[in-house]
């Protein structure tokens, strides 16, 4: 008998934490979810971020908060997150500067950090000029423009290692071309930068400089996608169609502190999914100049450990200046 | 111009509505109490506001998020003066001579100077707004990296008139500012400078953290070794302008409605820099610059002007080009997105409706703001006969939770605690702290400009070339030889009639 009993009680141990775990899933949430945003409110990851909020509320029927903190690349809000209790409750938006951030010397950030719920968003690059410019009508008078001049033509971009920074060296690389490569404190000061004629150009989002080209004052060159835009540049040719091969772009994911239940992640990546789909997501981001990829968690992570390698080789490869 | 005033009628109509008045009202009041509440600024507030405005119809959601915004500005001033705690960036100026008109009695009278001089800048910018905004948009985009360095080595040449008595202790005050601004990641580089290995470094220190340290905790250290000797110093507690005084505060009002309206068009800056160049012009421009900081209406009622009248002319470039011009604009442009527009040009065409009715809500929400601050200034007045003894724990408390909501952590605290400790030593050596905290706000924004503008220039040359920079630069020299002459001047008199 008392054998029988510690067997029990052995066993017990060892199932204790499963059945706790699937409890915890049937539970969660138990209380309000935050999400954190490693870049100030207001940007493309904030908005992404506020809308999903509202798509998991209604799929997850608890309460979703936006929480913002910023600063370091975005390492301080992904350190916060990824030191924060592993239980699902707190959720953090992943731009694609995770992967660079060990590389690049901002933070010891690795994408093992966290456990994937999904990837939400692609965020492409363009190449854009002020509008009277006569100099640059097409990505070809741009190349050649700046093959004759090599270090005279200035591109703005979001900040030293930014991804924007990354796409202009990528350009760079591909054509043979040397640009004078402009950091700013983000895509904004960049863009009106340019407005202002005190540099040539940027390879930022073209959702940053939507407002300029409606204004007028901007044009945009080339998209630096594998295929043009359905929405607001769908008359803007790729890079490729002007035989440069360079795609490449940011994306925006979801993921939790690497120990979160399984059961937790999966109840999560479900959650997402809906939040993805819904009518009022997809118009947002493709006006946004962004496009909707959703990927579920395995996807998501195989594509984030790809992305990882990827820029590791290329950063290595890199001269940043 | 006449179709500027039919489309504000229509405005008008559309901002009287019993609906949109309710929430201008309720944005003003928010923005108020944010400005308030140290650490949480207008900009936190209104990112904080976003979801709750979906539910509403996007003209009455923008034009609330629009009244957290001025209301901000109103709010900030109640604890410069009476704690010597800035509520937000733009207020720490207002320290210098709101903090001494409380410990004479007149905190009434420097509050009631801010909300008036606040009104007429809040005022005139939306005037200039509705009759001026695209016209002056183009103006905004001539401000690249030269001229807004220039523009700021400008506001920095300003900062040598704050230094006090002695020279020395001024550039002793610089230096550590500057030192300080230097903490964190490099503009260009990526470099981390000062991080000692502390991951919150990275992004620098905080200027509302700093300064709630600097001036409020220090001041509370500095009171408690009173706190047994005497009781306050409260006497008059009028709140009449005297006669002599009327004429420099409201010429000090008017200036800085046109110096906050022009700052705001130009991208880059913050509504603390044409505070500070307000109150510089207002002591250079006085028959008294001696008596500054020791407590002048004038040196009250221009920043605080200034800094509202920047939000009318930091709209300009958000409606006509989509260019966010603040932290705040920039999280209101998220805010039109999320109602599915866009700002810029097109918005004028696509949704006339939104825009004048924002516009004409700031009219609105003005007239509130001042109505609610006038008889208000009177009570928060009282706030400063509230006892030492009871009134420094709440502020420690106040000022702990600020620092803590800034970026959500303990380490805020930590600073805030630490560079109070430093500002109490600072005062012990009567070394002046207003040029420190405002060449930390300065010295970020200039490195950044003088480095992008040395990179598109290849060199020195882009501040020449500009005609706007170089008359900028110019103009600093020239302040920053008058002030010298004068100090020197100041110092020979002293040392001859051994006042010192």
């Amino acid at each position: 008998m008392k054998r029988v009993f510690s067997i029990f009680l052995v066993l017990s141990l060892f199932l204790a934490p499963l059945a706790f775990a699937e409890d915890a899933a049937a539970k969660f949430p138990e209380r309000e979810i935050r999400i954190i945003v490693p870049y100030d409110a207001g940007g493309a990851s904030d908005m992404t971020s506020r809308i999903i909020a509202t798509g998991l509320e209604a799929a997850l029927k608890g309460t979703v908060l936006v929480e913002n903190r910023s600063g370091g690349s975005g390492s301080v809000g992904m350190t916060y997150a990824r030191e924060s209790a592993a239980d699902g409750h707190t959720i953090c938006y992943i731009p694609v500067e995770l992967v660079m951030q060990k590389i690049l010397g901002i933070s010891d950030l690795v994408p093992e950090d966290f456990a994937f719920i999904g990837r939400l968003t692609e965020v492409p690059a363009a190449l854009t000029v002020k509008s009277d410019d006569d100099r640059f009508n097409s990505v070809d008078d741009f190349i050649k423009y700046a093959q004759a001049n090599p270090g005279k033509v200035t591109v703005g971009n979001s900040g030293t290692g930014s991804i924007w920074h990354i796409a202009a060296t990528r350009l760079e690389e591909e054509t043979q071309t040397q640009f004078n490569h402009i950091p700013y404190d983000g895509a904004a000061p960049a863009v009106t930068s340019l407005m202002g004629g005190h540099i040539d150009a940027v390879t930022v989002n073209p959702g940053e400089v939507l407002a300029g080209v409606e204004a007028g004052k901007l044009k945009v060159l080339a998209l630096m996608t594998e295929e043009r835009d359905t929405v607001s540049f769908a008359d803007i040719p790729t890079l490729k169609e002007s035989g440069i091969d360079v795609v490449i772009g940011g994306w925006g994911a979801m993921g939790v502190p690497k120990d979160t239940p399984q059961a937790v992640v999966d109840k999560l990546s479900a959650a997402l999914e809906q939040a993805a789909s819904t009518e009022e997501f997809k118009k947002f981001i493709a006006e946004r100049g962004m496009i909707v990829h959703y990927m579920d968690a395995a996807s998501a992570t195989e594509f984030i450990d790809e992305q990882a390698v990827f820029f590791n080789d290329m950063l290595s490869n890199m001269d940043l200046d | 111009m006449v179709e500027a005033f039919s489309s504000l009628y229509e405005g008008i109509l559309i901002a009287i509505t019993p609906e949109n008045i309710l929430y201008c009202f309720i944005g003003c009041m928010v923005g108020m109490l944010v400005g308030v509440l140290p650490g949480i600024g207008p900009s936190e507030a209104t990112a904080l506001l976003i979801p709750l405005s979906y539910g509403l119809d996007s003209v009455t959601a923008i034009i609330m998020l629009c009244g957290i915004y001025y209301g901000g500005m109103y709010g900030g001033t109640i604890t410069s003066v009476l704690i010597n705690t800035p509520g937000e960036a733009a207020s720490v100026i207002t320290c210098l001579d709101g903090y001494p008109l409380a410990m004479q009695g007149r905190a009434g009278v420097a509050l009631k100077v801010a909300a008036v001089g606040s009104f007429v800048g809040g005022i005139s910018s939306t005037f200039g707004l509705a009759l001026l905004g695209p016209a002056v948009a183009d103006f905004a985009l001539s401000f690249g990296p030269s001229e807004l360095f220039a523009l700021l080595v400008f506001g920095m040449s300003t900062v040598i008139g704050l230094m006090g008595k002695s020279l020395i202790r001024g550039l002793i005050a610089v230096c550590i500012g500057l030192s300080l601004a230097l903490v964190g990641m490099d503009p260009i580089s990526g470099t981390i400078r000062y991080g000692f290995g502390i991951r919150e470094l990275v992004s620098g220190l905080d200027v509302v953290t700093l300064s709630m340290g600097l001036f409020g905790l220090s001041e509370i250290l500095v009171g408690m070794e009173n706190l047994s000797v005497a009781g306050k110093a409260t006497a008059i507690n009028s709140s009449k302008l005297l006669p002599e005084e009327v004429r420099p505060t409201v010429m000090s009002i008017i200036r800085g409605s046109f110096l906050g309206f022009f700052m705001g068009l130009i991208p880059g800056t913050s509504s603390a820099v044409p505070a500070l160049i307000s109150y510089s012009m207002e002591k250079n421009l006085s028959k008294h610059p001696e008596k500054f900081g020791t407590g002048v209406p004038e040196g009250v009622a221009g920043p605080e002007t200034a800094n509202n009248s920047y939000v009318g002319g930091a709209m300009i470039p958000l409606f006509t080009l989509g260019i966010p011009c603040s932290p705040t604009i920039a999280i209101l442009m998220g805010a039109f997105m999320m109602h599915g527009m866009t700002p810029g040009p097109t918005l004028f065409i696509t949704n006339p409706d939104v825009i004048w009715g924002t516009i004409a809500s700031m009219f609105v929400g003005n007239i509130i703001l001042l109505i609610l601050n006038l008889p208000l200034a009177g009570m928060w007045a009282k706030l400063a006969d509230v006892p030492s003894k009871l009134l420094y724990p709440v502020v420690l408390i106040v000022a702990m939770m600020g620092a803590y909501t800034v970026d959500n952590s303990v380490f805020g605290i930590v600073v805030m605690l630490i560079s109070g400790v430093i500002g109490y030593v600072l005062k012990k050596l009567d070394i002046p702290l207003a040029p420190t905290i405002l060449v930390f706000v300065l010295a970020d924004m200039m490195e950044q400009n003088l480095l992008q503008s040395l990179k598109i220039n290849s060199g020195i040359g882009g501040l020449f070339k500009s005609t706007t920079a170089l008359v900028l630069l110019i103009a600093s020299v020239v302040v920053i030889t008058f002030s010298l002459i004068a100090e020197l001047k100041n110092k020979k008199s002293a040392l001859l009639t051994h006042d010192e």
